[in-house]
């Protein structure tokens, strides 16, 4: 690694005897070894000297000791320094562990031989149109990079083949494989221009918008849970794909970053602008009990403020955070500045962990809205009729009544004439039978249950209606045992989170449920006497029922004999003054202080953080009127029939609701927040206040009005041709994504601990073309792709190897291993089995057991993986749902980012986890198998032509004598093998939710399986070649 | 009968290994050849160049993370004179205006509440430990307890965030991540950072784990912690798919291996022969792991020195001999996260199940690395994100209580590689609110614990976003010498 960064450092240094650049060559050196105590940060500074200006370096001090005399190495401080033997003396000093190294001391030197030109720091500067370098028949971007192969001696590759070609720039624009009929297909178009129709034609591909947000999204960090703590889900989604629709739109990059960065406060802001806004609501956020407001607001302003500073301006503003940038001009307050059009965003501290963090914008069709707009009106109506009935209630507090009203008894039936509404009874044995009077034993109303029994027989329901076990009560039931007939036992259950409370009179042994001694099987004693209504009581907390509790079923059970059942439910005496069901003071004394569930979240916090006495007039009469409608028991009966009439149309509302998709969106608060500089970065230390403004090392900002400058100013601001970042960083990134490296390899830093660029001057070429051209994203990637440099063949020479090891130069075309999600879309896409459904809710593919549930929050809604089936596993892997704090495996093993943070580049690893999964996971394993399949039905009849037609299949070329003999020989060895293990054959073929081909012999299949995982897992097949 | 490709790889691998070559490939050995070679040298997880920076005490680290924030109180910082408080505010003079989190802010009184539970000064030392610890006891003399750690952060994932990664904000690597990057490991057929995430009595809502705690954050990913886990594959898809043999999988690998090779002649990209290379340590991993998740070959007296549940897949007590038998492989660091001591309330009756599920096995994995030599350089850690406050959250009475956050002070000790055993370290107030000595910040401890593993804290940087980051932070941080050997 660090060998790879030195020859790297070597390779764009100037060769040993040509002209030194100081920003090129001498700024990254002072930069990595002097600025930290003589740069840009005041309070840091020692011996009063900044060594990252020219005063500094040029002028002499008081003392007439100048850090560099051109021309003079000796004469120089800095050099004299540097070179010191004596530790005092020495520069940097030994307590840093820095050192200047050999290399370094000799570009030093030569740079003040030369006479030390200096310049700015490059990025800073607007870019310069160079002249284009006069090579003929070259594109211009292919002109810079010869130009500089051409000084270095070296020249340039040869184009790749055509089957090279097409699957390198099919996977960089769709992200997936060509097709053999489109393999076919380019090789047979002889014609001029058969290559850009190639292009074109990928572009037109709605894939296309898919690849290129993939690689947006991760410097948006999105994902689609909250982040932090419960990490639960939220919906962000629709912002995922106007990503996606904004690349296949090729909507100009000067939009797409307005949009993003203040789609919202664009005039007449769009649905679609609104959506994108969303970029500034893609950070991580929290609902953690405890935390201090105040705290997260800041730091979700500091995020978007980083954020939008290193997606558009590759400037690492997070150091700013805490103190002045030592390394690039970016003051402390400079970046409390920027942050100050962040801060004032309207979204709360906490996210409540719900999907539906404000502010956010509901998708809902016409139909939806005049359908919801209809339920609210009926719910409206009802909800009057119900404040009528309350009025009628005329409630006095019978706490406050005098005298106080007397204790009473009442009863609550749950069975009375039959089981309750709602519920639906079911029987063992013989159906449901209710008698009158005239038919048998009726203890009060009109209908008891009767049941002659032959064995163990039961009417029971389970769900459907409930009931409340009351505090300090007991529940009863009422039975006739026949005296001809009596049974041997009889019971009665009642049905919580299953059956888990039963009690029993008679010989319990007749009775199987239950562990005798726990309340799943309580023995009351000996049979009623018969021939006469018998009230059997039980108090709850024998049956494990506490207070409160929900029971939502319950049965009549005998062992034989015949029984008839009657009036069940439950008996409490109520001192109504001291009930809180009956007395709104009780209620309140009870609960003041506490977490109500159930109540609404104003109400909740109502209660929780202020005593009545300190209630507003509308908040006492605002919870008072909701506790006589939901709490008080008075009011049930009351109520009943029109809170039954509103349930529905409630549920409805719900329904339509939940459908409509919804997406966070950024929104300013109608009162700005002041902004301070905080010290140290610490979130309750505010110093100086700030205004929103940009770094004076910039251009000014442009302000609409003379009001204060919003986000939609900073957009333009960086949009405006005089800014040096904007279209540099971008341009940038795109060559990054194509050639691996960008031509600034610290595609995220562009400031002078960043590596200066390989090319400026192709750089600053792209980067104003990019702008006169109307930021046209789509035009700048087809002059990429089209490029002779794009199209050379990736083969490289020790030689070339040795000189250029991260390929630079561009002497040779990229190579490098393909992103997460390509590779399994390439698996997916070979494999017949990829879903290419546009857009949507994430899904959740294959993801071994055990990746959420040991990590999450025991109440996170994201704790159990619920894999989806059917063609959600095979979806395209950019919508697969990403929980931040466990991203799926097939993500993170392959360097994708956890979208914690914004990320610029990623890693390209190599490790046994990637080996171990491609060859042996699920998702990879049943796409080798149905591949297999293709290769048997598609690939000809011989073995050989299947061979060939996978191979080509996965690498667009045919294989060579030596390699099919490799691959044949190991088919016939597994075939060999699965022949001889049937049942081995029979579980390879099994594995995944497809279902093979049942006309395909299991030995065979298998065989080629393997086969297929071979070819899945050939370099060739990781690669872009 | 064996696999005719198995029993071909073994003549292969053997005759590479008697001939003393070994396929070599990009300055890695391919073959680490019939399980014995396992320490030969470069190996496939390199040091940085010049580390160690000096000799360390300690090869390798048991890191014992109690997720959620175990009580200082009711474990290690014994107060007796609480018992006089019982039910009284907390002293605004101890409080001294400090914040407290909004679920306690709300709160009417802050009523203190004494453990209750009984403490012994153990060893020759005289350590107080609490009676929920009592297999810890016997070890007081190997421990250094401080008592005086802080951190920034008073919420759980901040908190456990930094106390991992040393910052408070996601995206930072996790110290596990930094001593894999600066030593790698001598381990050539498993991970260098292995974590271990068991399961834990608590029903309630545990607070739940990230796993950036054990993420490489901006280094190098093949640095982030590899887990060990007791459900499905031991460590992801490291088995073969159903139907597929170790012998047809040796198969495939030696066609890949030869068709890569082809590979490179075309293209020659030293990237492919890396990936042959990773190719290959997937193969190994493929026995090596079952080989390590089966106890089969462990004597009864050291099942019986973990205890019964050692044989219940995914205990903190299977964990522990596991992490026993990943350190002696030679991994270089195990990182065990528990979870469920989060204790707002019923404090009493849940703490006790947490050190019920756990301490035996704290103590036997001590006994176990000494037994057999290596605990001499290896380093224990044990400790939670922070502390929990005197003051009971929630109702106090006689036998019940809960605790809120308490960022302030907490105890964490170490034991093994350099560590002077029977150290108390640093001194609180008589509430365990305020530290009045020897404070130890957590960018300290981590500075302890690079420097015992033979890494100068300050220099161990890796450079992103422009800056020379470190785990430490930007505030010098101090080696605690006073708990060293």
């Amino acid at each position: 690694m660090f060998g790879i960064v030195v020859s790297t450092a070597a390779l764009l240094a100037a060769a040993s005897a040509g002209p030194v650049q100081f920003n090129r060559d001498v700024r990254p050196i002072l930069s990595d070894n002097c600025f930290a105590c003589h740069g840009f940060d005041a309070k840091k500074r020692k011996a009063n000297l900044r060594l990252d200006e020219p005063e500094g370096l040029f002028t002499p001090n008081a003392d007439g000791v100048v850090m560099i005399q051109a021309g003079h190495p000796e004469r120089s401080e800095i050099w004299r320094r540097i070179v010191a033997t004596n530790a005092e003396d020495l520069m940097p000093p030994p307590e840093t562990h820095k050192t200047v190294t050999l290399e370094q001391r000799a570009v030093l030197r030569r740079w003040i031989e030369q006479g030390a030109p200096y310049q700015k720091h490059w990025a800073f500067t607007a870019p310069v149109a160079a002249s284009l370098p006069n090579i003929s028949g070259a594109s211009p971007l292919d002109a810079f990079i010869r130009e500089r192969l051409a000084a270095e001696g070296l020249p340039p590759s040869p184009e790749a083949d055509k089957e090279t070609l097409i699957r390198r720039v099919t996977f960089d624009l769709i992200g997936l494989p060509p097709t053999l009929a489109e393999i076919d297909g380019f090789l047979a178009d002889t014609a001029p221009g058969a290559y850009e129709r190639l292009v074109d034609r990928l572009f037109a591909s709605p894939h296309h918008g898919e690849h290129m947000a993939r690689y947006w999204l991760d410097l948006a960090r999105y994902a689609d849970t909250h982040g932090l703590h419960l990490d639960n889900e939220r919906s962000m989604w629709p912002y995922r794909d106007w990503v996606v629709q904004a690349f296949n739109q090729n909507l100009p990059f000067d939009e797409f970053t307005r949009w993003q960065l203040a789609g919202d406060l664009l005039p007449g802001a769009t649905r679609e602008q609104r959506i994108a806004s969303g970029f500034n609501r893609c950070n991580v956020t929290t609902s953690e009990g405890g935390s201090i407001n105040e705290e997260f607001i800041f730091r979700y302003a500091v995020d978007r403020t980083a954020s939008a500073v290193e997606v558009w301006m590759a400037m690492t503003a997070g150091c700013a955070v805490c103190h002045d940038h030592k390394f690039d001009p970016l003051s402390q307050k400079e970046f409390y500045s920027l942050y100050a059009f962040f801060n004032s965003a309207a979204d709360p501290a906490m996210d409540g962990n719900k999907m539906d963090t404000p502010p956010i914008l509901k998708l809902s069709t016409p139909e939806q809205e005049s359908m919801l707009a209809e339920l609210e009106r009926r719910i409206t109506e009802v909800n009057g009729k119900i404040k009528t009935s309350i009025t009628t209630l005329a409630y006095t507090d019978p706490a406050e009544a005098t005298p106080a009203p007397a204790i009473q008894t009442v009863e609550n039936l749950w069975f009375e004439d039959g089981f309750p509404t709602g519920a639906k009874p079911q029987s063992s044995g013989s159906p449901l039978c209710l008698v009158t009077r005239g038919e048998g034993e009726v203890l009060s109303g009109q209908l008891a249950l009767k049941r002659i029994a032959k064995g163990l027989e039961q009417d029971y329901f389970s769900g459907g209606a409930e009931f409340i076990v009351p505090a300090g009560g007991k529940l009863f039931a009422h039975c006739y045992l026949d005296p001809e007939n009596p049974p041997a036992a009889i019971m009665v259950q009642f049905h919580t989170n299953g059956w888990q409370h039963r009690a029993i009179w008679g010989d319990d042994a007749k009775i199987p449920f239950g562990t005798p001694g726990t309340a799943e099987k309580v023995s009351m004693g000996a049979l009623p006497k018969t021939a006469e209504w018998v009230r059997l009581e039980l108090d709850p907390a024998r049956l494990g029922l506490k207070p409160g509790t929900k029971v939502n079923g319950y049965a009549f059970t005998q062992a034989g004999g015949t029984v008839f059942w009657d009036k069940l439910g439950a008996v409490r005496t109520v001192d109504p003054a001291k009930d809180p069901a009956w007395s709104l003071k009780t209620w309140l004394q009870q609960n003041q202080g506490k977490r109500v569930e159930g109540l609404p979240s104003h109400l909740q916090t109502l209660v929780r953080s202020k005593k009545p006495e300190q209630w507003t007039e509308a908040e006492s009469t605002q919870f008072r009127d909701y506790w006589l409608e939901h709490l008080y028991e008075g009011s049930r009966d009351l109520l009943a029939d029109l809170k039954a009439e509103r349930a529905p149309l409630e549920a409805e509302k719900q329904s339509i609701d939940a459908a409509i998709p919804l997406t966070f969106v950024m929104q300013d608060q109608a009162k700005p927040r002041d902004s301070f500089v905080m010290l140290r970065g610490a979130y309750d230390k505010p110093g100086e206040p700030v205004t929103r403004a940009t770094p004076t090392f910039l251009p000014p900002l442009q302000t609409s009005a003379e009001a204060t400058p919003n986000r939609l100013d900073l957009a333009n601001w960086l949009l405006s041709r005089e800014h040096p970042l904007t279209a540099r960083v971008a341009v940038n990134r795109y060559w990054q994504q194509f050639f691996s490296n960008g031509l600034v390899k610290t595609s995220s830093d562009f400031g002078s601990q960043g590596e200066p660029p390989s090319h400026p001057e192709l750089l600053d070429w792209l980067a104003i073309h990019f702008i006169e051209s109307g930021w046209d994203t789509r035009a700048l990637i087809r002059m990429m792709v089209t490029s002779a440099t794009y199209r050379q063949s990736s083969r490289v020479t020790p030689e070339l190897l040795a000189r250029d090891p991260e390929n630079r130069l561009l002497a040779r075309g990229p190579r490098f291993r393909f992103d997460a999600e390509v590779l399994r879309d390439n698996a997916l896409a070979l494999s017949g089995l990829l879903d290419r459904t546009l857009g949507g809710k994430g899904v959740k593919p294959y993801q071994p057991p055990n990746i959420w549930e040991p990590v999450g929050f025991g109440g996170s809604n994201t704790r159990e993986y619920k894999q989806d089936s059917g063609n959600a596993l095979y979806r395209r892997s950019i919508y697969t749902f990403l929980k931040r704090t466990a991203p799926p495996p097939f993500m993170a093993t392959f360097d994708a980012p956890n979208r914690e943070q914004t990320c610029s580049r990623r890693e390209r690893s190599n490790t046994p986890l990637q080996a171990l999964q491609l060859m042996n996971d699920v998702q990879h394993f049943e796409a080798a198998r149905n591949f297999a399949q293709r290769m048997i039905l598609e690939g000809g009849s011989t073995p050989e032509d299947r061979i060939v037609w996978g191979w080509r299949a996965v690498t667009a070329r045919k294989p060579t004598a030596v390699e099919l003999k490799i691959a044949y020989d190991t088919l016939r060895l597994h075939h060999a093998r699965y022949l001889a293990d049937t049942e081995g054959a029979g579980q390879a073929i099994k594995y995944g939710e497809s279902k093979a081909d049942p006309k395909l012999d299991p030995a065979e299949l298998a065989a080629y399986t393997l086969t297929a995982n071979l070819l899945f897992n050939l370099d060739e097949t990781l690669t872009k070649n | 009968m064996e696999h005719p490709a198995l029993e071909f790889h073994r003549l292969q691998t053997r005759r590479q290994f008697f001939q003393g070559a070994g396929l070599k490939v990009g300055g890695v050995a391919l073959a680490s050849l019939a399980g014995q070679a396992a320490h030969a040298a470069p190996g496939v997880h390199p040091s940085l160049p010049g580390f160690p920076h000096f000799a360390p005490r300690a090869k390798r680290l048991l890191y014992l993370h109690m997720n959620g924030a175990p009580s200082q109180l009711d474990l290690f910082d014994y107060k007796p004179r609480l018992k006089e408080y019982f039910d009284k505010d907390l002293p605004d003079s101890v409080r001294n205006g400090q914040r407290i989190t909004g679920m306690t802010s709300g709160q009417a009184r802050l009523p203190v509440a004494p453990s209750v539970f009984k403490f012994q000064p153990c060893g020759q030392s005289g350590m107080w430990i609490s009676e929920l610890l009592p297999h810890l006891h016997p070890l007081a003399d190997e421990m250094a307890l401080i008592k005086t750690i802080h951190t920034d952060a008073i919420n759980h994932d901040p908190a456990c965030t930094f106390v991992m990664t040393g910052s408070e904000v996601p995206g930072k690597p996790s110290l596990g991540s930094w001593i894999s990057y600066g030593l790698g490991s001598v381990s050539n057929d498993l991970p260098a950072f292995v974590v271990l995430t068991p399961n834990f009595p608590s029903t309630g809502n545990a607070q739940a784990l990230f796993t950036r705690m054990w993420s490489s954050g901006f280094l190098p990913t093949k640095h982030t912690g590899v887990t060990l886990r007791p459900v499905g594959d031991p460590v992801l898809f490291v088995k073969n798919p159903p139907g597929v043999n170790s012998g047809d999988r040796r198969a495939t690998l030696n066609a890949l291996n030869r068709l890569n090779q082809i590979t490179i002649e075309r293209f020659g990209d030293p990237e492919t022969q890396t990936r042959i290379a990773q190719y290959e340590m997937a193969f190994r991993m493929q026995s090596s792991v079952p080989e390590l998740a089966d106890l089969s070959g462990e004597s009864q007296a050291t099942l019986d020195l973990y205890g019964s549940d050692v044989n219940r897949p995914g205990s903190f007590t299977q964990s522990a001999l596991l992490a026993r038998r990943l350190l002696e492989r030679g991994v270089r660091v195990v990182q065990i996260l528990h979870r469920g001591w989060d204790q707002h309330g019923g404090l009493p009756k849940n703490l006790a199940a947490q050190c019920q599920d756990t301490q035996q096995a704290c103590a036997a994995v001590l006994i176990d690395l000494k037994q057999r030599g290596l605990l001499e350089d290896t380093l224990v850690v044990w400790g939670g994100e922070f502390g929990r406050t005197v003051y009971s959250q929630g109702t106090l009475t006689a036998e019940n209580y809960g605790r809120d956050h308490h960022p302030r002070n907490f105890c964490m000790w170490m034991a093994g590689a350099g560590v002077r055993g029977g150290i108390t370290y640093g001194e609180t107030d008589d509430f365990s609110y305020n530290i009045v000595k020897d404070p130890v910040h957590l960018n300290d401890l981590n500075a302890t614990i690079l420097h015992l593993m033979g890494i100068h804290h300050s220099a161990f940087t890796y450079k992103f976003q422009g800056l020379d980051q470190r785990l430490t932070g930007v505030q010098e941080a101090k080696i605690v010498r006073g708990i060293l050997i």
